[in-house]
């Protein structure tokens, strides 16, 4: 499995440095708070001060120390867009498997429900939600984006697990005699590994850029700081019209710089995957 | 009748109902969210209601009686969800807190013209722009013109459409100062048809048009260079390659048989649009229905919120139903009944 795999990956430019990109974010978000001992919720009456040697990034209106809190903005949003990847890999998998699996009523059953929820902007019904909480934790948040970004997901499975039962071997496996789950764990899950690998590193692209959405509008986290709150407060304050411009810029080349690398990452892992797209 | 028509009839007929299935879907959510959600609704709300400053008793009883009649307190909940349903049918999306005591429609319906100007053209001129530059770097392959567009493409899809229009507010109107920062017309102005309003209409519409554009195009960039570089292996183009088909023709076909699925996506996108051009029009504080709901969100006025959702949604399924006709005019699979 290595050397098929995972070695060629490791052969393919796009994917070391989308790889490397999102790795140096991972220890900024994870050492960068450790390293950069500031409190980014500390308020002083520095405020609105432009970067300098005291404050790399320069401060926010509250006095707020922008580097401090870009650490721990990319630390949450990377959190956030984790959770949401896992919640939605785990729906997807599960209503692509059984609806190709079980077909007839449940398949269809699945199905409608897919579409309902690939047809309603996901983006709305999560903000109707985090509406009605009054306390919404990084956790949550996840969750809530986690909950519709699955549907595009478990149609690719459902088709591609189609495809594979009709397949001699898988008949093989049930005339001798393979239970469902042995059928799915032995036969069908290694065949869409690499797609389920793929549709990861764009669920946690999807939850990061959700996060953003969401608080801006104020509706993120009510607790901590991420990189959606940061630019919430800089629309908040006019930080845009006033030329703050090392309040919001940061933040936001964080999440291009982030996303970005993730959708490299799948786009080489599609190339490597893939024989038609596979450069000659 | 003929068979062909029969099939599109019954397809239609199924989109149809698809399209009321998931408008009663969403009010039903609309309806529940409220009631699962620990807390007591009513508490809950009202005691929101005293949060955003509302000091006039007047005003919170008001909106007290509002929430009683629009959620039929007391009533068992069938009857209640029966008749928050039927409202919701006839229009009647309850009557906002803040602006009492003014419908919610009342106060959407003005808004809607604004993002729909906005949205509309922003969202197919992407389409055709992105379809373009994909399928022509698909074409050239490798050349540095692909390489060039799939690199810019990758990143500029990955900015956010408000982080973008802050940018563009940044450099383009208080640096440079060319362009108004916000609104949707200078203050002072009324809505018109005269020169006057319309070329400032203009000028304030150029950098929210163009923060959704350029966002947009380079996803749709990259996506139909995917789809072209498929369609260019698939067994037909190396069929008409072999017997000596011209180069043009056979990438006609092509680009005709890749653009396809991208109108579904276009559907999609549509939806997707609204939600993102939602936050743009709160960068841009341009008065459509995003910056509404940012407003009706702001104040916790439930109704407002709740109106604005059923009207955004139902807009997008009537969306989804338009281009799925149109996609079965022009896919001869649909019309024939058998699915792609």
């Amino acid at each position: 499995m290595f050397k098929t795999m995972i070695a060629p990956l490791f052969k393919n430019r796009k994917f070391l440095i989308g790889l490397s990109i999102f790795i140096i974010f991972i220890l900024l978000g994870l050492l960068g708070p450790i390293v950069y001992n500031v409190d980014p919720t500390e308020m002083t009456w520095d405020f609105e001060q432009a970067p300098s040697s005291t404050h790399p990034l320069g401060t926010d209106t509250y006095g707020r120390d922008v580097l401090a809190q870009l650490f721990s903005g990319i630390r949450s949003s990377l959190y956030i867009g984790l959770i949401a990847a896992v919640i939605s890999l785990v729906i997807g998998l599960l209503v692509g498997t059984f609806s190709a699996v079980k077909g007839g009523v449940v398949d269809d059953v699945l199905m409608s429900v897919t579409n309902v929820v690939l047809t309603t902007p996901s983006i709305l019904i999560a903000i109707l939600i985090a509406s009605y909480l009054k306390v919404r934790s990084v956790e949550v948040i996840g969750l809530i984006l986690g909950f519709f970004q699955w549907p595009w997901f478990a149609r690719a499975i459902r088709a591609q697990l189609m495809s594979v039962m009709s397949r001699e071997y898988v008949y093989l496996s049930k005339m001798a005699g393979y239970s469902d789950l042995k059928l799915i764990i032995e036969d069908l899950i290694p065949t869409i590994a690499t797609y389920t690998f793929m549709s990861f590193v764009l669920f946690i692209n999807g939850g990061i850029m959700g996060e953003a959405g969401l608080s801006l509008i104020g509706l993120g986290p009510t607790k901590g700081i991420s990189l959606g709150i940061m630019l919430q407060w800089s629309t908040l304050m006019d930080a845009v019209r006033r030329g703050l411009w090392w309040w919001f810029v940061p933040p936001g080349v964080a999440i291009v710089a982030i996303t970005a690398s993730l959708l490299v990452l799948s786009t080489a892992m599609d190339e490597v995957f893939n024989p038609r797209l596979r450069e000659e | 009748m003929s068979n062909s028509s029969k099939a599109f009839i019954k397809y239609i007929g199924r989109k149809l109902l698809f399209l009321v299935i998931t408008y009663i879907i969403s009010i039903t959510i609309v309806f529940i969210l409220p009631r699962v959600i620990p807390g007591n609704p009513l508490s809950q709300i009202l005691s929101g209601l005293s949060r955003t400053g509302q000091s006039n008793p007047d005003a919170i009883r008001a909106a007290e009686k509002a929430l009683m009649e629009q959620y039929g307190i007391g009533k068992p909940w069938y009857v209640q969800y029966f008749e928050f349903l039927g409202n919701a049918f006839k229009g009647d999306l309850g009557t906002s807190f803040t602006y009492y005591p003014r419908k919610a429609t009342e106060l959407i319906a003005p808004v809607i013209p604004w993002t729909l100007m906005l949205l509309l053209p922003a969202t197919i001129v992407a389409w055709f722009l992105g379809n373009t530059l994909g399928a022509f770097a698909a074409y050239k392959r490798n050349s540095w013109f692909d390489k060039g567009v799939l690199t810019t493409s990758l990143i500029i899809s990955q900015i956010p459409y408000y982080w973008l229009g802050m940018l563009l507010v940044f450099f383009f109107a208080v640096k440079l100062d060319w362009l108004p920062a916000q609104g949707a017309y200078s203050q002072g102005l009324i809505p018109s048809f005269t020169w006057e309003f319309i070329g400032d209409a203009a000028k304030h519409y150029v950098l929210p048009f163009l923060s959704i554009v350029i966002s947009a195009t380079g996803g749709w960039a990259v996506g139909t260079r995917l789809l072209v570089i498929n369609e260019l292996g698939s067994d037909y183009v190396r069929f008409a390659e072999y017997v000596g088909m011209r180069e043009k023709t056979i990438f006609n076909y092509v680009y005709r048989n890749s653009l396809l699925p991208q109108i579904t996506g276009l559907a999609l996108s549509l939806g997707g649009a609204l939600g993102g051009s939602l936050i743009t029009e709160i960068v841009f504080n341009y008065p459509g229905t995003g910056y509404l709901l940012f407003k009706a969100l702001t104040t916790l006025d439930y109704p407002l919120i709740q109106g604005t959702f059923v009207i955004l949604i139902a807009s997008i399924y009537l969306t989804n139903f338009f281009v799925d006709f149109i996609y079965a005019l022009i896919d001869p699979r649909i019309r024939l009944g058998q699915e792609a």
